[in-house]
């Protein structure tokens, strides 16, 4: 879906496009914003923008432009988001050079995480998000990486990512150079895994109950007896299997009526 | 087009991946050796702290036991990283953040052993 | 200064500057030299060196501070004070890592395929 808006950027590096613009670049959106939003009035069809549309993607040129060594894509989505995708070096570099360059100011880091998408080469995506409030505007990083290449830390760049890379360490496991007190920070001590991947199941490794013998909480290996495997997404609760309502069969065909497929 | 081509090929032969902090597989082992290191010698003080009812040996024992489950691994970035996870758990147990439930899960107490021969899965009632 | 009028900007950390002009022109010409070591048709040097150009014309022009804040239009004077620092930080970093480079690598084949 995304993909239809997709514009590549990388082809067209040697193209000189209006520098003039390039100085006030994102100012101009908000006018435009709300100049545009007001001649869609069909309710249930997002306002195609293609103002803002244009100015994200002049300016993802620019940065394109200026950072031709990490910057591998840049697209504008279907939403008016503007992603720009690095390469795993060259996280410190973009990062830093979003945060003080002038046409840029993105000073605030607004999330970092990640994705796992188990089929690719590089398993994880790292998903910077980036807000400029000089302009305004928001920026996606993103970058890659497997379970055995570290990241570059953005702590140095901002301070935010601290926290957000311990918790990124924690629930995929990806490691970050330089972060400078890497450890758990949603899981418990001893806990083993790390349960956004996904290939961790759904019900975990391990069960944890009171033990009155020895006084106190113990976890011990979970052994689902494979009836209780069987999840059926019917309801949001845990049903047990024999109180599990069957799905609606299909109608019965009654003797009368003709089976439409075969005479 | 033809010599970037041969280059992507010369890259991938020559592929070279990012340590996470060991060169090579020395240097792996040596850092493996401070990590036990550190852990024999925290061992006692953690008895002593956490007022665990075992004795030095026994936990030595364990974390002996512990590092030799590992022992195949021969991959440095691999070796890398079960170090830096074992650097938190020991820093975890040196702040005495852990509580003893959470060293005590090491040495699996309440958990039976799982049945190996037909007659004792038999009485389980279900073959896991 | 004639132009000093108010006694804080308003936002924390950020100390009124009695003497931007002259700070600012400091500021601006340490960034052209550190820009001159990058080379020529670098795209950064490019248009960071237009976009300073603009400034510092505007400086040297406008001994007013609320009209210079209206010409620049980038916030106070103060913040402005604070984006040259920033770029100048950012412009001897940039020669070190040197961006106008080809790519380092390309991605493998469908990574950035969505959806996969």
């Amino acid at each position: 879906m995304a993909a239809s808006l997709v514009r590549f950027v990388r082809g067209g590096l040697g193209r000189s496009f209006n520098i003039g613009r390039s100085s006030c670049l994102l100012q101009q959106q908000q006018q435009h914003r709300r100049q545009s939003s007001t001649t869609e009035t069909s309710p249930t069809v997002r306002a195609k923008d293609a103002v803002t549309h244009n100015q994200l993607a002049v300016f993802g040129e620019y940065v394109a432009e200026i950072l031709p060594k990490y910057i591998q894509q840049v697209q504008v989505t279907c939403y008016n988001e503007l992603e720009v995708m690095i390469h795993p070096d060259g996280v410190v570099p973009v990062l830093t050079f979003l945060r003080d360059h002038t046409n840029a100011q993105f000073t605030n880091m607004t999330d970092l995480t990640a994705v796992d998408i188990p089929t690719r080469q590089n398993r994880f995506e790292i998903v910077y998000n980036l807000l400029s409030l000089r302009y305004n505007s928001r920026i996606r990083v993103k970058t890659y990486t497997d379970e055995l290449t570290p990241v570059d830390s953005a702590v140095p760049v901002h301070k935010v990512a601290n926290w957000y890379e311990r918790e990124v360490w924690d629930m995929y496991g990806v490691f970050f150079t330089g972060h400078p007190d890497l450890r758990r920070i949603l899981t418990d001590y001893g806990f083993e895994g790390h349960p956004f991947r996904k290939d961790f199941p759904l019900s975990g490794y391990v069960e944890v109950r009171y033990d009155d013998e020895v006084k106190r909480v113990v976890a011990e290996p979970v052994e689902l007896s494979q009836e209780f495997r069987k999840f059926d997404l019917n309801s949001p609760w845990e049903v047990f299997p024999a109180f599990r309502e069957p799905k609606e069969a299909a109608p019965k065909l009654e003797a009368g009526d003709k089976a439409p497929e075969k005479k | 087009m033809a010599s970037t081509a041969a280059t992507r090929t010369a890259a991938v032969a020559s592929k070279v991946v990012k340590p996470i902090f060991s060169r090579d597989l020395d240097d792996a082992k040596r850092r493996v050796r401070q990590l036990y290191r550190a852990w024999y010698r925290e061992v006692p003080i953690t008895v002593a702290k956490f007022q665990l009812d075992i004795t030095a040996r026994q936990g030595r024992d364990k974390v002996r036991e512990m590092f030799d489950k590992n022992k195949h691994v021969t991959d440095p970035r691999v070796i890398d990283l079960l170090v830096v996870k074992g650097k938190q758990d020991l820093e975890e147990t040196i702040h005495v953040w852990k509580q003893r439930t959470h060293l005590m899960r090491y040495f699996h107490e309440t958990e039976e052993p799982r049945p190996t021969d037909f007659l004792s899965k038999f009485y389980r009632g279900h073959d896991p | 200064m004639a132009g000093l009028l108010k006694k804080t900007t308003g936002l924390v950390g950020l100390a009124v500057s009695h003497t931007p002009h002259e700070r600012l022109r400091i500021l601006y010409s340490k960034i052209l030299a550190s820009l001159q070591t990058m080379p020529q048709d670098a795209a950064y040097r490019k248009y960071t060196e237009q976009l300073v150009n603009e400034r510092l014309t505007h400086v040297e022009e406008e001994p007013d501070i609320e009209k210079l804040e209206k010409k620049i239009s980038c916030g106070q004077i103060e913040e402005v004070i604070f984006q040259a620092e920033c770029e100048l930080n950012l412009s001897r970093k940039m020669s070190e890592w040197k961006p106008w480079e080809p790519l380092i690598e390309e991605p493998p084949p469908n990574q950035w395929k969505w959806p996969v």
